[in-house]
């Protein structure tokens, strides 16, 4: 929005001309994000406390959890306001790219919000239905993969690349590229949504990881940088900088009243529109493998509950009784019930991902 | 009556003495940490902005 008002005072005034540039306001609108989430969030916590719109905890989860019984949730809908508002503010909104980021990340934070809500007015801990919750995930990962397929005008935007490898690359057939689309929204989705169990554990993750996609948008949609990395260029992807870069700044504004001790939660409104928006954004700048690396303690988690359920069911049915590889699922419940404080798995867990990140980005020059 | 307000503790009371039991909470140093990567953000944005 503000970028046409720019070009339009800058017929005038050529200083306007700064705002063209997607570095200017990527930092721009991290500030932004950061000021609503500064603005609206203590007025917000008050509104959910109010009304009383208080996380309920999982009867199986830690004892040590129990405590956290009526902290507000539904927090998520801070980062999705400062998202919103700041991405309309600075980038350049006739971008396609731009749109089928925003449609999908609020259609999942609606989803999450349904969930949410249901949550807390029934005091049922389970939320939406497994069935229903799937079903709309998969309308909106499969309405996004048909949107990008049918608007992608060149081949490098439905290539799959490898990272370190500059010269081993998949062009996608239409329905390779719909499910791999599809896979990585609603499993990235999912993702974050499972790793959300600690105090700060999703968020700065989410932060740190969209910083990186952030990089590997502005690289892929200019020209040289692009042609200078070997990654492939994506005409318009370079805006998308300016989304993830608002999406870190909320994130951050976030944490600020989601660290140990939390103030508030941000509920499945905000973790399943943060990972469905990874995810997506990865599909545009092609780097599906790399999120899927850097986003590695998402992974795990996952990984780590779909261990534990198959394993648990298939001893049930071959030995009478279920058996477990962790203490609990997911991971970062395994580590508590092993003796670590809450605060030191969320650190250690973003210091992995930090780690991971670096090894991410290295996939730019190391190919 | 008060005579004088403080303005700034000299040491947390986690610091202050042995007999003292009050933590400082993870949020207090989080919320710096994000003081500081903002503060890295907008001295990282000087490379452009010039």
């Amino acid at each position: 929005m503000l970028l046409e008002l720019a070009r339009w005072l800058a017929q005038d005034v050529r200083g306007f001309n700064v705002v063209n540039y997607i570095t200017l306001r990527a930092v721009l609108a991290t500030l932004t994000a950061l000021a609503i989430s500064f603005i609206v969030g203590p007025g917000l916590i008050r509104k959910l406390t109010h009304y009383k719109v208080g996380q309920s905890v999982r009867d199986d989860g830690p004892q040590t959890h129990l405590v956290k019984a009526g902290t507000p949730t539904m927090g998520g809908a801070l980062i999705l306001v400062a998202i919103g508002i700041s991405t309309l503010l600075w980038a350049d909104l006739t971008n396609r790219f731009v749109w089928v980021v925003l449609i999908v990340t609020m259609g999942f934070g609606i989803v999450g919000m349904v969930d949410d809500w249901r949550k807390v007015v029934h005091r049922n801990p389970k939320g939406l239905s497994a069935k229903e919750k799937y079903f709309w995930q998969s309308l909106l990962g499969f309405g996004a993969a048909f949107y990008l397929w049918h608007t992608a005008t060149i081949p490098a935007e439905t290539t799959l690349i490898f990272p370190f490898f500059k010269t081993v690359t998949v062009p996608l057939g239409a329905a390779s590229f719909i499910v791999l689309t599809y896979l990585v929204i609603v499993g990235s989705s999912n993702a974050v949504n499972l790793t959300d169990g600690l105090d700060g554990l999703a968020i700065l993750p989410t932060v740190l990881v969209a910083s990186a996609l952030a990089i590997f948008a502005y690289a892929a949609g200019h020209l040289y940088f692009s042609k200078y990395l070997g990654i492939p260029y994506i005409p318009g992807a370079g805006e998308l900088a300016v989304f993830c870069t608002a999406m870190a700044g909320a994130g951050l504004g976030f944490l600020w009243f989601n660290a140990y001790p939390a103030e508030v939660f941000m509920g499945d409104v905000g973790a399943l529109a943060l990972g469905a928006a990874l995810g997506v954004v990865a599909v545009i700048v092609r780097q599906e493998i790399v999120l899927f690396i850097m986003g590695g303690v998402f992974v795990m988690e996952t990984l780590s509950v779909a261990a534990q359920v198959t394993y648990f069911k298939y001893t049930k049915k071959r030995y009478g009784t279920g058996r477990r590889i962790f203490l609990m699922a997911p991971l970062h419940h395994h580590y508590e019930q092993k003796g670590w404080k809450e605060t030191q798995v969320v650190v250690r867990f973003w210091i992995i991902t930090m780690m991971l990140v670096l090894v991410g980005l290295s996939t730019l020059k190391l190919r | 009556m008060k005579t004088k307000r403080t303005i700034f503790c000299v040491g947390g009371d986690s610091h202050a003495s042995q007999g003292s039991h009050v933590m400082a909470t993870p949020n207090q140093y989080i919320r710096f940490w994000i003081i500081t990567m903002m503060l890295v953000l907008v001295g990282l944005s000087t490379l452009k902005l010039r």
